[in-house]
């Protein structure tokens, strides 16, 4: 037998093992493949409802000039909107289940018709800035709208846009891109790292380094046997945003070749980790602990040059910030930064290919204490 | 004897051993993890087909010596070689020859007794066509084959012993290593594997044992090595240690407590006079015969009601050569 198709043996023998021990560990598999998914979905409902204020409008004037001042407040994309009475209002606001309450007060259409200043009652309840400033500015621009529609002579001063795109992004399209990207991080990290740090803590590891396999080869198998498995809830995580949250790759190809070099990375990472750290508890903790800060410093919300510079520098340090521009890329065609498609791609395999060295690097010098 | 043999070993097919090299050869070999010596400066020889026991209480260097051995620890300083093979440039050929059993048994305790061969088969290249065969024969051997589906977690300590001794045969090797073979399992379990051992001993392998029992030790060994503190305190025969450390041991019960005991102690060739109330404890030393003379003197004050003359223990013997008990 040559020592290529022994090596290739190898390869095969400590895939297929470790996806075999993997698949014992239903617990663990679940986990494995529903926690991208839940990810997925929480931040999506958080999204979806965690950014507009809860507020409740008291018509006490029903008459067309209310009612466009109503739909100018749907329009302001800062608000839900509910009709309530006033009683009812005011026992929502004290129950804390509302931000605020916008008063239209009963001479709304006529006082407007006669041109008289109109005072518009707002109650908020400020126990949160972010909401509380998101009702401040809402309400004026709610006004200015209003106007801009019912008396379009008057106001004389409107916007001329210019758009980058051809089509506006939305919130959801673009954070469960990032998403998926933080998935593969978690998904990527948690299936090699567990599956490293188990052969430590089990000894097992003393079977494969008392064997005449070569370590560039084990760590092959093993990294095979990760990609494997975190493909299952790559899959699952694809499924949802593509087909219930109806986000679909402008790029397939791309979007497959991105994800598979991002899942390279964080599978050498996890290998990595596993491999120093050698319990699996210890490197759950961590991965968490990477993954959860580079979620947040590398883009996931929105391009990072809208950022203030220390984040900026910071994101382009890790493998997320590119992975991130680039599934954007796949899924919506267009690039975060001025690098280009191939400077980001090059990049993101420099990363791929400097873990995996490293993380064999590590197994090669890794002995076992007494 | 040149310290390389060969640049590359054929997986599957572990080289042929000249039968005059020594199968273990270790020259001054030191371990050091801060200040700690684990194993300090310890030198031995063991032979083609010898069954050698490495004894020491838990700590002695033991462990760390066959980590050695097999490259998974870096020697400090020193040289290691396995049937002329340098463990440190030549560590694959060395594993390819070497089958080990480790003290944690190393076993995937959640996939079966069949995918744990499997896999150790594929990892030493063992040809496709012989494999199926090979798994079969190795454990009908350890007596495992009606098992050989069951998970592992399943699995008594003694049958997870047998199995990692089936596991470590398997590529046939030329030394196997067992690192405490019978800690922790029942005496039925613990027979099972010195008949194993014993069996491949009758093969001409060579077999290198740690253990801190002394029995194991004496019913196995060829050769032991004593190690304390990382270093070699003896290496020899069980009998020859017990010939060269030991003299005999006389029992003595009398009827009533004696008061002659210093004139024991006064004899040639007395080493030790261990009295407790009617029970004296006499070791001897060297070739001399002075039971006799023991007799003589005991016999003079008191009635002597049991004598019991015997050969000394390993137990003995260890804490003659290093002053501690084996299992302190």
């Amino acid at each position: 037998m040559s020592r290529i198709s022994y090596n290739l043996r190898v390869i095969w023998a400590c895939m297929k093992k470790d996806i075999k021990v993997s698949l014992t560990d239903r617990i663990f598999v679940i986990l494995g493949v529903f926690l991208p998914v839940n990810f997925l979905i929480l931040f999506s409902l958080f999204v979806l409802s965690g950014g507009q204020a809860p507020t409740a409008v008291v018509m006490n004037d029903t008459g067309p000039y209310a009612q466009q001042f109503y739909h100018s407040m749907a329009g302001a994309h800062s608000f839900i909107l509910q009709k309530a009475t006033a009683s009812e209002a005011s026992r929502l606001i004290q129950a804390g289940r509302i931000v605020a309450v916008v008063t239209i007060p009963a001479d709304f259409e006529t006082r407007i018709q006669n041109k008289q200043p109109v005072k518009v009652d707002v109650d908020i309840n400020n126990l949160n800035t972010d909401f509380t400033n998101d009702i401040r500015r809402a309400v004026p621009l709610s006004i200015t709208s209003f106007y801009a529609k019912a008396f379009p002579n008057v106001v004389t001063i409107v916007p001329h846009e210019t758009d980058q795109y051809t089509q506006d992004t939305g919130y959801i399209p673009y954070l469960t891109v990032s998403i998926l990207v933080i998935a593969l991080v978690v998904g990527g990290l948690l299936q090699s790292g567990t599956s490293a740090a188990r052969e430590w803590e089990n000894a097992t590891m003393k079977e494969v380094l008392l064997s005449p396999a070569s370590r560039w080869a084990v760590v092959t198998g093993k990294m095979l046997g990760a990609l494997v498995m975190s493909l299952a809830s790559v899959i699952v995580v694809l499924a949802v945003l593509i087909f219930i949250i109806g986000v679909h790759p402008l790029h397939w190809g791309a979007m497959i070749g991105f994800t598979l070099l991002t899942l390279a990375i964080f599978i050498a990472l996890g290998t990595l980790l596993g491999t120093l750290i050698k319990q699996r508890q210890a490197f759950t903790g961590l991965a968490f602990g990477v993954a959860i800060p580079l979620f947040f410093v590398s883009g996931a919300f929105g391009p990072i040059s809208f950022n203030v510079p220390i984040l900026q520098v910071i994101a382009q340090i890790t493998p997320v910030y590119y992975a991130i521009v680039l599934q954007q890329y796949a899924f919506h065609g267009f690039t975060l930064n001025t690098y280009g498609l191939a400077a980001n791609t090059l990049i993101l395999f420099g990363f791929a290919i400097g873990l995996i060295l490293l993380s064999a690097l590590v197994l090669r010098r890794s002995t076992v204490a007494n | 004897m040149s310290a390389t043999r060969s640049n590359e070993v054929i997986p599957g097919q572990p080289a042929i051993g000249n039968r005059n090299v020594p199968a273990i050869e270790i020259q001054v070999l030191c371990k050091t993890f801060g200040k700690f010596h684990a194993v300090d400066h310890l030198t031995l020889t063991v032979q083609q087909g010898e069954v050698f026991g490495l004894l020491g209480p838990n700590g002695s260097g033991k462990t760390t010596t066959i980590n050695m051995i097999s490259g998974l620890t870096v020697p400090t300083s020193g040289v290691v070689k396995v049937l002329g093979y340098d463990v440190r440039h030549n560590a694959r050929e060395v594993r390819q020859i070497l089958g080990a059993v480790p003290q944690e048994t190393a076993l995937y305790e959640e996939l079966s007794a069949w995918t744990n061969m499997d896999f150790h088969a594929d990892l030493f290249g063992i040809p496709r066509r012989e494999k199926k065969q090979r798994i079969n024969d190795m454990l009908t051997l350890v007596q495992l084959a009606d098992r050989k589906n069951s998970r592992v977690s399943t699995f008594s300590g003694g049958m997870k012993r047998r199995l990692a001794l089936g596991r470590a045969l398997l590529h046939d090797p030329q030394l196997i290593y067992l690192d405490e073979p019978t800690l922790g399992i029942d005496v039925q379990a613990r027979r099972a594997i010195w008949d194993y051992i014993l069996q491949l001993r009758s093969q001409g392998k060579t077999v290198l044992i740690t253990t801190n029992y002394l029995e194991e030790a004496q019913a196995l060994c060829d050769r032991l090595a004593i190690i304390d503190h990382g270093k070699l305190i003896a290496v020899d025969t069980p009998e020859h240690l017990k010939q060269t450390y030991g003299g005999n041991v006389v029992e003595l019960e009398t009827a009533h407590v004696i008061t002659a005991v210093d004139k024991i102690h006064a004899l040639e060739n007395i080493k030790e006079v261990r009295q407790e109330k009617t029970h004296l404890t006499i070791t001897t030393q060297g070739t001399g015969n002075v039971v006799p003379q023991i007799i003589n003197i005991v016999s003079q004050e008191d009635e002597i009601r049991d004598i019991t003359i015997r050969e000394p223990n390993l137990d003995e013997i260890f804490l003659r050569l290093t002053g501690t008990a084996l299992r302190d």
